[in-house]
Formats: C-alpha cells, structure tokens, sequence
C-alpha cells in the first residue's frame, strides 16, 4: 500500500477496504432492519479492539489489494461484491489468522451496537442498574412432581 | 510490622473461609485472615458495561492462566482434560460462581455402605443439617419447600423467576414424568440482610453488580469485620511452619508491596480450595514433614474429584427471553440421581437449566459451531437462534481415585517464586458412560418441551469449578488427611475446611456443603476449646 497509515493505524484506502470487508462479514439485511457491519462503522471498534494487531491487518488488506488488483480492479474497494468473497476465502486459504481475527472482533462488536439491539428488540443498554422483569412462577406445573412422591434414598 | 501471635489464623476469604470467620469471631478470639486477592468493585462488574458478554474471556474469565490479574497463581492443568476454573478475591470463587445451592442428600454420605463404591463419610446429613439451615439465612438462599428429592427443608427466601425459558421446559420435564425443581440458590429474591434484591440481570457469572448474588464478601465478610476479624487483602501465604512439637506456629507470606513477612498463630485454618490448599500443605515441607505439612499418609494432594459436566442445548421455534434472569438458577432435575445398576453406571447426576445466552454470546457461539456464518444467510441464521435457544448442564458424581492429584510444578512458579500447582487427572469409565447417558436423555427432554434440533457436548474442557477430594476427611490417619471435625490427623493446631476434605463429590454443586462444613467444624472447635490440641 503506497498511502501512508493515519492515526488509526491504517491509511484511508485501508479504512475503506476494511469498511467492505465487514460488509462481506455481516452484510446489511436485505429486509433493510440490520445494517452492514462495515456501515455501521466497526472500523473503529476493531482497531480498537485488535490494536497489537493493526499491522497484520494492515498486511492483510494490502494483500486483498493485490488479488484484486489481479481480477482486474483497482483494489479490493472497487471489486463487484460478487467477487469479493471469492478474493476473502483465497486470502484466507493463505494467511491463516486474518480472517478469523476479522470474524471474532466483528461478530462481537456488531452485537454491541445499538441500532442492532434495537433491530433485535432489545433495549439498547448494559444489564445493570435497571435488569428485566421476568413473569411470575406457575407453580402448578409442580403438581405431578409433588403426586410422584419422595424420589431420594435415606 | 511485628509479629503478633494470633488466636487464630485463617488463608483464604472464600466460601470457607468466610463461614469459618464468622462463626468463630463470636469467642472474641483474635481472628486473622489472608487473602491473596483484594476487594471487589460491583460498580466495576461486567453487567455494568456494554461489553458485559465480552469481559467473561478476559478480566472475568474462568481460567487463572488466562485472566491476567496479578493476585492469580499459574495453574498446569495441561495433563487434564478438565480445566481449572478459580477466582482469587475477597468471596473467592463465589465472585463467579453461578450462587447454585443444594444440599448434599443422605445417601451422599454413605456411598460406599448403599453402591459399594469409594468411601462413606464420618459424618452424616444429620449433622450437617444444622448448619445447613444456619448456611441458608447467612448466605440468602432462595428456593422452594417440599422438593421430593430431599427430605423436608424450609429456605428463608421465595424461588428465583423461572421466567418463559424455564416454563418452557418445565413443560418437557412434565411430558417425561421425570423430577424438576426450582433451584435452590443463594440469590436474594427479596431484599435480605442488608442486600438489594435480585432483578435478574442475567450474567451472575461475572460478578453481581446488584449485590443480590450471595458471595461472601457481601454476606459472611461485612458481618465478620463487624465482630472483629481482621482480613488482611493482597497477601499470599508461602507456608506453613512448624515448631519443635510439630505443631503449626504460624505462616510465611508475602504483603501487597512483596515484601516477606511472618504471622505467627496458635491456629491455623487452611481455606484455600482443592488446589491451593494442597498446594499450600505440599509447599510446607520441614524436618518433621519432608513431605508437606498433614502429609504423612501421602494423601494431601490425591483422589482430586472435578464435577464432570456436559452440556445439552436445544433450538425453539419461539423467544425464550432465556437471556432474562440468574444464569445459572432456574429449575434443576434429579430423575438420574440415585443409582441404577442398569444404567451401567453407578452414582448420578443432575440437570440443572441454564438461562439463554445473549446478543454477542449467541453470535460467537453460532460461528465457532458453522451455525451462523458469516456473509450470506447471517441475519437469518443468527434470528433462528437469538433467544430461541435453551438448554441444561449435566453435573456428573466423579468418584475418588488416587491417581487424580494435585502436585507440585518442578518448574512454574507465580509472581513471587512459589512453586505452583500441576494437575493430572483422567476421566473414568463410569464417568464416561455417565456423561453418554445424560447427553442422550437430555437432548429427549429438550425435544419433548419442544426443541426441533438439539446438541450435546461433554466433558466440558473449561468447567473444572468444583475442586474437591485432596485432603480428605476420615476417622483413619492412613487413610485420611484430616479426622471427622477437620483437624489434621498429623498436626493438633491444624484446620483444613474447603472442598479438600470432601469424602465423595456428590452430583450437587458443593459450596452450599463446604460453608456448612465450615460451621460445623468452627462449632466443633469452639465446643473444645478448653482441650483442642488434645
């Protein structure tokens, strides 16, 4: 990659080409409720997470620049998305823990966001301090247990 | 500091030693504990914070090796297939535990006179009976009179919420005609002693942010401050040493700051659980015991019991809202408790309903088992399993044998160069064959409350919570480490109490059992007082 990396560890072209992969990962919903997860805007949450690992990363997507570049496009942004998971799979068969590491930090953080809460009807927040409310106990449904009689032995 | 000589020394504020403070800080004796954690911040749970789900594999993960907390001593349990899980704190593990609270039952104390297999203990549920009761108002415990698996017993507070989950497969239990229960847990369903109630955060498994979860630094800790114990936090106990008599006069420890310091004693308690307190009689080796302390039966450190557990899951057509609730408490099964010979097995085991996983939970356990993938097909993989699954562990009786054990490294070593524990332990045939059959008539149970797909997993690599065997009670000092009321045969001022000087594991969560220990053998020993080292 010839750009130089910015602040976050990786150059702007890297931040986009990082942005379609975790659109490849958990794309938008085609019911339109769930938004891709490079949209979303995971590119943070993941460099923030995998922060010893910015540069594998980094090395990563130079290396789907490159596949792409040999499927005749200017870099892995600018593939058709019908290809793009064809070029994720080949660098995956290659170099072992990029796209397990994209998985993990993705999966986990997607789950986090609000608006992917709220898609899932759940209220957007840690459990803590307002918990759940539960329904009441039915405890009828002990009746045959108690009829079986003692089930121990002295 | 000076060495003052204490009363009595206690190592380890966990479950035991909690329960052994307290009960002993009403003789006004001067009472001093060691702990090697700190205390904890509820504020700072994960239940607190958006990452709640993620924390459980970092700062509040199972395994010491893994957690990266500096009070935390490296375990090798790389020759087991069951992992070591602990916590070091004030509350000890039960900062983590899932607050699951039964009983032992009768006949789990004359194993060896009902199956014929390992050994009876000395004492009896009758004897610990009291103290169960006293157990339950200290600790909270929540639960419903009248389960037919046990013989009558009141609990001072009303049942955890079953909640849609547990309704749900209550109704499975029901279509079998198989024993189901509400769980007995030490969780505060109402306000208690001081304790908020529980509004069913969910993941008790990393700390209570609400304080309705019974560890003991919020119900045993406070209350035996109060009457004067002194708990001195981020100090680890090197070992025990002996005087001329062979008797236990005091430890060596190192203080928050590293530093070496001694605490003599005319008491000494060991609290450590079924790996450090071996560890700890192992590491305190002398003229009179070249062996470590309380060790000449060559016992200390062998018949290591884990729980072997597996896991049943079933997938449902409806939301469960499984993901409400205490994680681990909700309803709890004993059909395959008592043994039956045409099993092929002896002993048995519980079941014991888990409540859902959550958002981020059920996406990283979708990928790690190709359910949900990733790319084409997520949302709808993902929507087909959020809060529709549901499912039960399985928690096996382990038998005791010599050759399960807990050593001591020859190399690893914790932060200040005391050498560490190493497992080896081996599954056995029966417990084999038992976790076949409770992963069988588990998935049957899951598909009669109505799951359309089930899976089943066992043993659990990471689910070695329960440590018991490894300083075993008994009324023989060839046989045994310590006698009936838990004084080391060997050393006359010498305590061991925690799940160490368990006989037989029971297939029964055993915290409830070890805290009851503790109070019996805290009576026993205000009781003698005037003749103990006799």
């Amino acid at each position: 990659m010839s750009q130089a990396a910015n602040d976050s560890g990786f150059s702007e072209a890297q931040e986009r080409a990082l942005a379609c992969v975790l659109d490849e990962i958990i794309p938008p919903s085609e019911d339109g409720r769930f938004p891709g997860a490079g949209e979303l805007g995971l590119v943070s949450y993941v460099r923030k997470q995998a922060l010893d690992l910015v540069p594998m990363i980094a090395q990563g997507l130079t290396s789907l620049d490159e596949l792409a570049l040999a499927r005749g496009a200017a870099d892995f942004a600018t593939l058709p998305r019908s290809e793009r998971r064809g070029v994720l799979e080949e660098l995956a068969a290659r170099e072992a823990g990029f796209l397990p590491l994209l998985l993990f930090h993705t999966f986990s953080g997607y789950y986090q966001q609000p608006p992917v809460l709220e898609a899932l009807g759940l209220e957007a927040r840690p459990p803590f301090p307002e918990g759940h409310e539960i329904e009441p106990n039915d405890h009828s449904l002990l009746d045959p247990v108690r009829a079986r009689g003692p089930v121990y032995r002295f | 500091m000076v060495d003052e000589v204490v009363d009595v020394l206690i190592v380890g504020a966990g479950a035991a030693g909690a329960a052994m403070a307290w009960s002993l800080s009403d003789t006004r004796m001067k009472i001093v504990c060691l702990e090697q954690g700190g205390w904890m911040n509820p504020a700072e749970y994960p239940s607190t914070q958006s990452d709640w789900e993620l924390r459980q594999f970092g700062d509040f993960g199972l395994s010491p090796n893994g957690r990266g907390r500096p009070e935390d001593y490296p375990i090798n349990d790389s020759g087991s297939p069951i992992a070591i899980s602990n916590f070091n704190a004030v509350g000890g593990s039960t900062i983590l535990y899932a607050a699951h609270f039964p009983r032992f039952h009768p006949a789990d104390f004359k194993v060896r006179t009902l199956d014929g297999v390992a050994d009876d203990w000395p004492i009896d549920y009758a004897r610990l009976e009291p103290y169960y009761e006293q157990n339950a108002q200290m600790m909270g415990v929540a639960g419903l009179a009248g389960d037919p698996a046990y013989p009558h017993k009141e609990l001072p507070l009303p049942p955890v919420s079953l909640g849609k989950l547990g309704h749900t497969l209550a109704g499975g239990f029901n279509k079998l005609g198989w024993h189901w229960w509400p769980s007995d847990s030490a969780i505060a369903t109402v306000p208690h002693n001081g304790r908020a109630q529980c509004i069913n955060l969910g993941p008790c498994l990393t700390g209570c942010a609400q304080g309705a979860k019974g560890s003991t630094d919020v119900t045993y800790w406070p209350a035996a401050v109060r009457q004067g114990v002194e708990l001195r936090t981020h100090c680890r106990v090197r070992e025990i040493t002996v005087d001329e008599k062979d008797m236990a006069d005091g430890v060596i420890y190192y203080d928050a700051d590293g530093v070496e310091r001694r605490q003599s004693a005319e008491i000494v308690i060991v609290c450590c659980n079924g790996v450090g307190t071996p560890r700890l009689l192992l590491n305190s080796r002398s003229r009179a015991f070249p062996d470590g302390i309380a060790n000449r039966s060559g016992l200390v450190g062998r018949n290591l019991m884990f729980h072997p557990y597996a896991m049943v899951q079933g997938v449902f057509d409806e939301r469960l809202e499984g993901f409400k609730g205490p994680m681990g408490c909700c309803i709890v099964s004993q059909e395959f408790y008592e043994t039956d010979p045409a099993r092929g097995f002896l002993r048995g085991y519980s079941y014991e309903i888990t409540r859902g996983i959550g958002p981020v939970g059920t996406a990283l356990s979708g990928m790690s088992s190709g359910e949900i993938p990733w790319g084409a097909g997520h949302h709808e993989a993902y929507e087909a399993r959020f809060d529709r699954s549901a499912g039960m562990v399985a928690i096996c009786e382990d038998l005791p044998e010599p050759h399960n054990r807990v050593t001591l490294d020859p190399e690893l070593v914790d932060s200040n160069a005391i050498p560490a524990p190493r497992i080896e332990y081996r599954l056995s045939e029966n417990s084999r064959k038992m976790l076949e059959h409770c992963m069988a008539r588990g998935q049957e149970v899951l598909q009669a409350a109505g799951a359309h797909s089930t899976t089943a997993q066992g043993p659990l690599p990471f689910a070695g919570w329960h440590l018991m065997g490894t300083a075993r009670m008994g009324t023989d000092p060839a046989a045994s480490v310590v006698n009936e009321w838990g004084r080391a045969h060997d050393v006359r001022n010498l305590f061991i109490v925690d799940g160490s000087i368990f006989v037989t594991a029971a297939a029964v969560n055993p915290t409830n059992t070890i805290q009851a220990l503790a109070l019996y053998v805290a009576d026993s020993i205000k009781e003698r007082l005037a003749n103990l080292f006799d």
